[in-house]
Formats: C-alpha cells, sequence, structure tokens
C-alpha cells in the first residue's frame, strides 16, 4: 500500500492523512467546490475535484471518488466515517476497481447495517437486544400498522431509521398520538441522510447508559476487543462528550460487555475497526443496540488510554497483517480521556448552526491535550456539512484530572467569528452529577432546559466589565492609531443612527 | 473618547482617556487603569488595575471577532464568549431602551442560517401559541424548528416547502 484516498473531508480526513504520514504512505484528498481550500486538502500530497458543494453530488458520488483514485494512482480507500463510509456500494465498487477498502467488506457493511439483521446476529451470538421488530417497516408501511406493532411493543418506544446512524432519523413516541408525526419526520430525515426511509422500532430503556465497545478484527480469525467508551452525554440522539473508561462499568462487567461485542463481530466474520453499542440498564444488564461498521468519532480517547493508533491498525489490517496486539492491555486503562465535540453551532439559541469564516482561532495546547481538527484561522465552515469542526481530547491519571485538563483547555480554546458549543462544555464540566459521573442519555435534555434558554453558567458582571473594557481600549486604541478607513465605519453608522431617530 | 456598550441586559456608559503610557478606563463612574498591548489584529493584552490607583497586575488576554453590524463583537474574555455592541456616547441610548419594552409589535422570523425550508408548519390566520414550531430550516445536515416567541397569528408566510433561503431572509410574520 503506497499510496491512500480519502473519501473525506474535514477533521477525520485530516485524522487519516496523519496516520498515513506517519506510515510513510501518500496521500490524495478528495474536495467539493466549497472545499477547494479546506484543511485536509492542504495537507494531502494529492487533491482531486470531485463536484458541487451539495453532498450528493460530491462526497456521495461514488462513481467520482472511483475514479479520483484510478487517475490519482492510489491503491487503497480510506472512507472515515459519516459519507459512504458505511455504503456497500462504495465498499463494492472499490474492490471490483481493484482498490482496497479500508473497513469491512461489503457483505459484513450490508448485514450490521441493516439494524434489523444485526439484532438477529446479535441474538445468534447470544447476545440480548432490545425487545423490537424483527423486520423493517418499509416506506409504504401505514401509520395504523405501524401502530398496531408499536402496540405489540408498548410505549415509550423508540422509532429508528433502519439505515440510520448519528442520531438522524431516530425519535422518542410516548404516545400512539405522538407516533404518525414522529414517522413523518424520521423518514425524511433517514430519506434524505440515507436514501432509504425504512424504519423500525424498539422498546425504550428508561434512563439508560450509552456504552459502546471498539474492535479490530484481522483477516486471519482474531477479534480483539478494548476497554469500553462512555457515550450517555447525548444531544438530539447524538453524542457530544465521550469518556473512556467508565464509571459505571466495573472490572467483572467489562470482561462480560467485551466479550459479548466479540462475539457478535465472530459471528458475522467481521474485519477491521467497528464498534459494538450497548445500552446499560440502571440494575446492570446489558443489551445490544447496534454496530457501527467504521471508526467512531471517538475514536481517539481509546487511543488515549490504550496507546493504540486505530487508523494506522485500520491500514495495517487491510493489508493483510495479522493482530500482535496484547489482548489484556487492551483490556487495561492506562489513564482516563474525554473528549468534548466542539461543533459550530450556537448554545444560546437552541444549537442553532453558525457556519462563517474563523475569523481567529487559538488552539489549546499543553501536557495532556490532543485537538483533532479541520479548521484554521480564516478558514470557512460550510453550510454543506456536519457542523463539528474539531474534537477536543484531555487525558489525565484519574478521571477529575482528565476533566480539570479538559476545563483548562477550554478556557485556552478560541474560535472567534462563529459560534461554537465550547460554552455547552465549560457548563457541563461544571456541573456537580456530571463531575460524580451520575447521568444517562436523558442528561442534556433534563438538564439544558429548552432551547433558547439562557446558559446556566451566568456571565457574571466582573466578566461582562472585562468584555467592556476590552472592547473601548480596543476602539480606542484603533482609532487614535493611523487606522483611518476602519473605525469610520462605526461613526458613519453612529451618525446614521443619530438621522433615523 | 466616549461610548455606550451594550452588555447582557444592560447599556454601559464607557469613556477612555489617555494617561501616560496607560489607558484610564471608566465604566458606569468607576475607574480601572489599563496597561494595554495590542498583540494581534483583533488581540489584546491588558493588565488591568483595580479603581484606585494601584498598579495595573490583573493580566487579562482579550480578543474581539466582528459581527455582521459594525461596531458589534464576540468578545473572549477568561474562557468566555461575551456579544457586544459598542456605539459612541448617544449612539443607542433610546432606541435600546425602546427595545427593552418590545413585546408587542409583530414578530419577523427570519432565517438565522443559509438553508432550505423543510416544512411550514403554519398559514396565513392560524393562531399560534408562544414556543410553538413555524417552519422547519435544514442546514448543516440537521433540521431546525423556528418557533413564535410570542402567542399570535400568522400574517404572512413568505416560503414554501423546499425553497432555499439565505440567511436573514424573511420567512414569516406573526402578530
Amino acid at each position: 500500500m503506497k499510496k491512500i484516498l480519502i473519501a473525506n473531508r474535514g477533521e477525520i480526513a485530516v485524522r487519516v492523512i496523519r496516520a498515513c504520514r506517519d506510515m510513510g504512505i501518500a496521500t490524495v484528498a478528495i474536495y467539493s467546490e466549497c472545499d477547494r481550500a479546506a484543511l485536509h486538502v492542504r495537507l494531502a500530497d494529492e487533491a482531486w475535484p470531485v463536484g458541487p458543494s451539495a453532498p450528493r453530488e460530491s462526497y456521495l458520488r461514488i462513481d467520482a471518488i472511483i475514479e479520483a483514485a484510478k487517475k490519482s494512482g492510489a491503491d487503497a480507500v480510506h472512507p472515515g466515517y459519516g459519507f459512504l463510509a458505511e455504503n456497500e456500494d462504495f465498499a463494492a465498487a472499490c474492490r471490483d476497481a481493484g482498490l482496497v477498502f479500508i473497513g469491512p467488506s461489503p457483505e459484513a457493511i450490508t448485514l450490521m447495517g441493516s439494524k434489523t439483521a444485526a439484532r438477529q446476529a446479535a441474538i445468534k451470538a447470544g447476545v440480548p437486544v432490545v425487545p423490537g421488530t424483527e423486520e423493517p417497516l418499509s416506506e409504504d408501511t401505514s401509520d395504523a400498522d405501524v401502530l398496531t406493532v408499536a402496540e405489540r411493543i408498548g410505549y415509550p418506544l423508540m422509532l429508528k431509521a433502519v439505515a440510520g446512524g448519528g442520531g438522524k432519523g431516530m425519535r422518542m413516541v410516548s404516545t400512539p398520538a405522538d407516533l404518525p408525526a414522529a414517522l413523518r419526520a424520521a423518514r425524511s430525515e433517514a430519506l434524505s441522510a440515507f436514501g432509504d426511509g425504512a424504519v423500525y422500532l424498539e422498546r425504550r430503556i428508561l434512563a439508560p447508559r450509552h456504552i459502546e465497545v471498539q474492535l479490530l478484527g484481522d483477516h486471519h480469525g482474531t477479534v480483539l476487543p478494548f476497554v469500553e467508551r462512555e457515550c450517555s452525554i447525548q444531544r438530539r440522539h447524538q453524542k457530544v462528550v465521550e469518556e473512556s473508561p467508565s464509571l459505571a462499568v466495573s472490572p467483572e462487567l467489562r470482561r462480560r460487555m467485551t466479550s459479548a461485542a466479540a462475539a457478535v463481530a465472530k459471528t458475522v466474520g467481521y474485519t477491521n475497526a467497528g464498534t459494538i453499542e450497548f445500552l446499560l440498564d440502571r440494575d446492570g444488564s446489558f443489551y445490544f443496540l447496534e454496530m457501527n461498521t467504521r471508526l467512531q468519532v471517538e475514536h481517539p480517547i481509546t487511543e488515549m488510554v490504550t496507546g493504540v493508533d486505530l487508523v494506522q491498525w485500520q491500514i495495517r489490517i487491510a493489508r493483510g497483517e495479522p493482530l500482535t496486539l496484547a489482548p489484556e492491555s487492551l483490556l487495561t486503562p492506562k489513564a482516563h480521556a474525554i473528549e468534548c465535540r466542539i461543533y459550530a453551532e450556537d448554545p444560546e439559541t437552541g444549537f442553532m448552526p453558525s457556519p462563517g469564516r474563523i475569523q481567529g482561532l487559538r488552539v489549546p495546547h499543553g501536557p495532556g491535550v490532543r485537538d483533532d481538527s479541520g479548521a484554521y484561522e480564516g478558514g470557512e465552515v460550510p453550510i454543506f456539512y456536519d457542523p463539528m469542526i474539531s474534537k477536543l481530547v484531555t487525558w489525565g491519571e484519574t478521571r477529575g484530572h482528565a476533566i480539570a485538563r479538559m476545563k483548562r483547555a477550554l478556557a485556552e480554546y478560541q474560535v472567534r467569528g462563529i459560534r461554537t458549543t465550547i460554552p455547552f462544555f465549560q457548563w457541563l464540566l461544571d456541573d456537580e452529577d456530571f463531575k460524580a459521573a451520575r447521568f444517562d442519555t436523558t442528561f442534556i435534555d433534563r438538564k439544558w432546559g429548552a432551547p433558547g434558554s439562557r446558559l446556566p453558567q451566568a456571565i457574571d458582571s466582573a466578566h461582562e466589565d472585562l468584555a467592556v473594557i476590552a472592547a473601548a481600549v480596543h476602539m480606542f486604541t484603533r482609532s487614535t492609531a493611523t487606522v483611518v478607513s476602519e473605525p469610520v465605519s462605526i461613526w458613519k453608522q453612529a451618525g446614521r443612527a443619530e438621522a433615523l431617530r | 473618547m466616549n461610548f455606550e456598550i451594550a452588555v447582557g441586559h444592560g447599556v454601559r456608559t464607557v469613556s477612555v482617556t489617555r494617561q501616560g503610557s496607560q489607558l484610564q478606563v471608566s465604566i458606569d463612574g468607576r475607574t480601572v487603569v489599563v496597561d494595554a498591548r495590542r498583540v494581534g489584529d483583533m488581540e489584546l493584552s491588558l493588565l488591568v488595575a483595580p479603581a484606585g490607583g494601584a498598579d495595573p497586575v490583573h493580566s487579562v488576554d482579550a480578543s474581539l471577532a466582528a459581527r455582521r453590524t459594525a461596531g458589534d463583537f464576540d468578545v473572549h474574555v477568561a474562557g468566555r464568549t461575551i456579544p457586544v455592541q459598542v456605539r459612541l456616547a448617544g449612539g443607542f441610548g433610546r432606541q435600546k431602551k425602546a427595545g427593552a419594552a418590545q413585546g408587542t409589535g409583530p414578530q419577523r422570523i427570519t432565517a438565522p442560517m443559509p438553508g432550505k425550508i423543510v416544512r411550514v408548519l403554519v398559514k396565513p390566520g392560524d393562531e399560534v401559541k408562544a414556543r410553538q414550531g413555524l417552519v422547519v430550516v435544514e442546514a448543516m445536515k440537521m433540521e431546525n424548528e423556528l418557533r413564535a416567541a410570542r402567542d399570535g397569528r400568522v400574517r404572512d408566510v413568505a416560503v414554501t416547502e423546499g425553497q432555499s433561503v439565505d440567511a436573514g431572509a424573511l420567512l414569516l410574520v406573526v402578530e
């Protein structure tokens, strides 16, 4: 393997480019029109255009990407996550074109990509699943039929896209009256995100934790599980903070959960990186939720506590190397790691997307800090894609140590010109229940309150004074300096405001 | 030089004068001495002394991002992002006070970002309650529901489903 095309953009494309560099492998980026100057394009050895900005016309164009791979002479393709990462047609198209797809086989993607087939695989492996529909409910299934099935499972229940992931096409339904609207919304979201409107129903476990197990499988029959990740802090069913290990998982429970995860993967002959997601009930019982047949956003925390580079291992597995990692060491965390997903969203306006130009950027550094980012000063955050701009990861000897470092790193982190979720994490990290690891997947919905509410971590008047001083000094030193043109606009504006009275 | 600076829920009266190599900044009558160094185009290192004339030693790292309206900034300070609006003295005294009394008048619902109208949930003449969903805009792969701020009646709907809109575009009016 000499040259890898990365079929993705943003921070994950940058992450994969870095792994390739570390291994002395050449990199090929692809880009849409608005991403011409994106960081992944700037860092790669080669960059090939694949179409207009809309994902359907570029990053989801299998033909255009395969053509770019062929023209560039790449011998392998890394899909990252999102876009085509869990698309079996893409994996098959790579294989047909003689390219190594760095991920599982198209057959494994198909099987585990169907949430209903994946549930059957888990049952076959002897792993408990949440009660729900075994067969998908196609787009044409009438509301009445869905209601009948729902009645059998019982409320509250979860409505989920069969092709789903990342919280898209997922709705909680409390009463039969809410079902038709939720069904419409989930189908429309699933159709636009995955091109498949089929859904299924699952009983809702009240206040569970979301615990997942990272796996690597090689082409020689070895499957190795890693210490669990705690992913209960979610918003709109999307993870925003993850940590490893979980305080809710004892060494004994860890052994059972990781063995169950490995059993599911072995049942389907799984290869490369994948993740088994579980719901952990309050009584300690756990249920198979789904398998993600790709690298996860939160993979860095596993890397931090085990010292393993998962992306490099994805590449090594894809080129046929056997897994030589010591199984016991992967289940023994050597530190505590935590990740905050920095989104271009404004927490003060109900997490509205906040695309635009990054006017200024100061990234945290120092001991125990890792920032996996696709952003740079002067760069644009386009409206077309997922609003995550970076993943901030800290680690420490204990959970408290890792959290303290995260607070320090967030205070250092400045993204100017767009709004981000940094203030939200500052609020979260100060919460007593979070600090004590007393939480479940309903934590943010319960605690953060209604969208549009003011930040609970109120900015006090001393902070406001500092902001006022800074703004006044800025205007004063600007206007008395030689700069004439820039302050003029505000004077003009003040004049205009005066005239309008 | 005198400013009015809106921050939080109030407007502060601010004056800045030069005093040797330092600046004297007075906020609503409280005065601090500031040693300022510009360390970037929009970045300042400030050493601030409390009112009373001690040496400025309290170190404040501040940076600003300009917002769409001239004089409006996000100030990044002490790990926080604080929006401010700077105007010359008298620049918006009355206008701001009028704004505070708002809460009647028609609500103009505008697109907070460029995107696509996925669903229009109301039609002209509909009675709506505060926080009721009005229109769903898709941007950055997420559907965002825009809601009514107060009870009212839908007067105009300016968009149709499937339509693309720019940031700031008028979507509908509730009175």
